[in-house]
């Protein structure tokens, strides 16, 4: 008789799959259950039983009539919408700007894009703290008094005749000076992995750096937009480490600088509402997966996938 | 269509001088290689004219036009690459139509014009197709039609065969020489392969270190090298060259590799005039014979066979003279043992003599005409 052989798989898969399983499936399931039950305090003896609906209905309820969860719900929509353009649009234009600059320049230029990634999320955040303070000693506001723009300090997160855009441009501008060096990076690698030549013809061919972009360089590009588009995506639906430190800090409003991500944090972890967090978390997840797969397909994944290189 | 000419012109990257002071001339409607090992400069040159270059010092003219600061697409110049360059995200006809779109022409013209190149290259049933699915050969035809199709000036072609396998290389060699002369464009061909230049050229350049070394008819660089450079490097095997003393005494006398050899009457006077000490001695493979008993009229050196290469139609017969090996062609029947001993015989008319430090052909570079 022959003892079958183990598949070697299961050797290299395990430990990643273990830490997969223990970190992610189970509480990931364990959150999707406890979306269900009335769960308070993290008391599990007591809730965990009691299944319904109640969470959904109640956070739906909420979204459509509670003032504040409505600012939220706003809140995540302009800002995912417009940071994810801003990161994804200001990439790929600082890196195909840096494509055509000298080397010598665009080595320091790519430093200076970088350096807010870089910099640890806290000491990224104070600088902003700062810069938008409310009263005279905040940068922008010193700035701008000593330039005559204004007469008085304004409060640039907070003031109620600046909201809600004020907030909105405060974290879009926060998390999209971050984010923008990622596309800027995968960008610019992918530029400078093109055939030289192509570049070369082009402008023997009579193309104008504009020209060339749009024709040339951005469609092969595309794989990597789409990449940067759907990574950014969703890093940006979860995202809440500088607003959080900017909402408790003061620097702005807690309701119109707050996207869902931040909301869940705050009611799971200030609220003795973990249930209800749970829901909340659980539509988060829901609605990235259901935006990704749509931006894949409308930017042409399949297509893409349809066309490999080689076979195997 | 128009002469391209080059007039002391250098480029330099940094600190590497990559084109030094190069006049050549590119004369109207011919067919002009420019030929030399790899790193040599020839591509800059190419890119020069082109205008992705600008030169450090130096003017480039098109006929009468200056056009040394002229942008590229001013230039109306067409260039293909060794590695075809195709844009992969578009189709055939797209890639060809490409440099037309850019200049808004209307589309049905741009039909008519994409189509007519096509025939003329034979590729008109591959227009729908994308790049990746397209042979080597075939990518080459249509980076040809790429740059025909806007009907250029000049056409410069920087190494397109290297990728191509031997006999297809062949093909299109003869292929791209026949619509260089149907179309009578001044063509500007670069390569390292000396036959390849031999056979498509009206004239090569043969450039080294990004100076030209010499510039003539393939028979003149071939038959004629200026240089010890040229002479080695054209042909294959290329050149043999052997160090030889000049002994005065009754004459004039070359000691080579130990034996005497009265060189021929045409170098005589020359040698008495050169006051030269030594003498670099070369001749190429095909003009030389080896045989058991010296015959009369040749130059006879005595030597030790060392190898002999059958290649079929004929025979590569290495054979050692002093310290240093000589290549001869014989035919293929001729059989020789290693460790023979026999005479290299070369033909009077066809030896060539070089200065040892200038390196510069006696017969051909006069002193004062380099
Ligand atoms: N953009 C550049 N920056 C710096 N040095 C360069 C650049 N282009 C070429 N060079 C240098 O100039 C010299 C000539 O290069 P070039 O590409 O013209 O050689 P080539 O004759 O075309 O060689 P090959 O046959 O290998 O293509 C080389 O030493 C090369 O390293
Ligand atoms: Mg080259």
């Amino acid at each position: 008789m022959r003892i079958p052989k183990p598949n070697p798989i299961w050797f290299f898969l395990s430990p990643a799959l273990f830490l997969i399983i223990v970190f992610y499936v189970v509480p990931l399931f364990f959150s999707i259950y406890i979306s269900f039950t009335p769960l308070q305090n993290w008391n599990l003896a007591r809730y965990l039983d009691q299944i319904s609906l109640e969470n959904y209905e109640r956070l739906f309820y909420m979204a459509m009539n509670d003032p504040d969860v409505t600012k939220v719900v706003k809140t995540t929509i302009v800002f995912v919408t417009i940071t994810l353009i801003f990161n994804v649009l200001g990439g790929l234009i600082l890196a195909l700007s840096m494509f055509f600059m000298d080397e010598s320049l665009s080595l320091p230029y790519r430093l200076i894009w970088i350096l807010p990634r870089m910099t640890p999320i806290a000491v990224y955040s104070l600088i902003w703290y700062y810069f938008f303070l409310g009263d005279e000693s905040g940068t922008l506001n010193s700035l701008l008094l000593r330039l005559g723009v204004i007469e008085k300090p304004l409060a640039w997160g907070n003031s109620p005749e600046l909201l809600p855009e004020s907030a909105w441009a405060i974290i879009i501008l926060v998390n999209g000076l971050v984010g923008v060096s990622f596309g800027m990076v995968v960008f610019y690698s992918a530029l400078r992995s093109l055939p030289r030549e192509h570049v070369i013809a082009a402008r023997v061919e009579g193309a104008s750096a504009f020209q060339m972009t749009r024709y040339v360089l951005v469609p092969q590009l595309k794989w990597h937009i789409i990449y940067v588009t759907v990574w950014q995506l969703l890093s940006l639906i979860t995202t809440y480490a500088h607003i959080f430190l900017l909402v408790q800090w003061g620097a702005i409003d807690k309701w119109w600088g707050s996207p869902w991500a931040l909301y869940v944090f705050n009611t799971a972890f200030t609220t003795s509402d973990q249930g209800f967090a749970a829901a909340a978390a659980v539509i988060l997840v829901v609605i990235g997966g259901i935006l990704g797969i749509l931006v894949l397909r409308l930017m042409g994944f399949k297509k893409l996938m349809q066309e490999p290189k080689g076979e195997l | 269509m128009v002469e391209v000419r080059l007039e002391r012109v250098s480029k330099r990257f940094g600190r590497v001088v990559a084109v030094n002071n190069v006049n050549l001339q590119f004369p109207d409607g011919k067919f002009s290689a420019l030929l030399g090992p790899s790193g040599s400069g020839k591509s800059t040159i190419l890119y020069l004219i082109a205008g992705i270059y600008k030169p450090t010092l130096g003017k480039i003219l098109f006929g009468d036009r200056d056009v040394t600061e002229l942008p590229p697409k001013d230039r109306n110049v067409g260039l293909v690459f060794q590695n075809y360059a195709l844009y992969p995200h578009m189709t055939v006809y797209d890639n060809i139509a490409f440099p037309l779109r850019l200049k808004k022409i209307d589309e049905n013209a741009i039909n008519d014009k994409v189509n007519n190149v096509s025939k003329l290259l034979r590729i008109q049933d591959l227009l729908e197709r994308y790049p990746h699915q397209l042979s080597g050969g075939q990518q080459q035809r249509v980076a040809l039609a790429r740059a025909l199709v806007k009907e250029p000036e000049v056409l410069l072609l920087d190494e397109p065969l290297s990728n191509l396998d031997a006999l297809l290389r062949l093909t299109i060699r003869a292929e791209i020489k026949r619509l260089q002369q149907k179309l009578e464009i001044t063509a500007i061909h670069v390569t390292h392969d000396q036959a390849e230049a031999m056979s498509m050229a009206d004239y090569i350049a043969v450039i080294d270190r990004g100076s030209v070394q010499q510039v003539g008819s393939p028979w003149e660089v071939y038959n004629k090298p200026r240089n010890l450079f040229v002479a080695t490097f054209m042909g294959s095997p290329p050149s043999n060259v052997l160090p030889g003393r000049i002994v005065r005494e009754n004459g004039i006398w070359i000691d080579v590799g130990g034996s005497m050899v009265k060189p021929p009457e045409r170098m005589v006077e020359l040698l008495r005039e050169s006051e030269l000490d030594d003498v670099i001695v070369a001749f190429r493979p095909e003009h030389a014979s080896i045989v058991k008993e010296p015959e009369e009229g040749y130059i006879s050196i005595p030597a030790e066979v060392f190898v002999t290469e059958p290649l079929g139609r004929e025979s590569i017969v290495t054979a050692m003279v002093g310290g240093s090996s000589v290549k001869v062609l014989m035919p293929p029947e001729a059989e020789f043992k290693p460790g023979e001993s026999v005479y290299i015989q070369i033909q009077p008319d066809k030896l060539m003599l070089f200065d040892p430090i200038t390196e510069l052909n006696i017969e051909v570079a006069r002193p004062g005409k380099s």
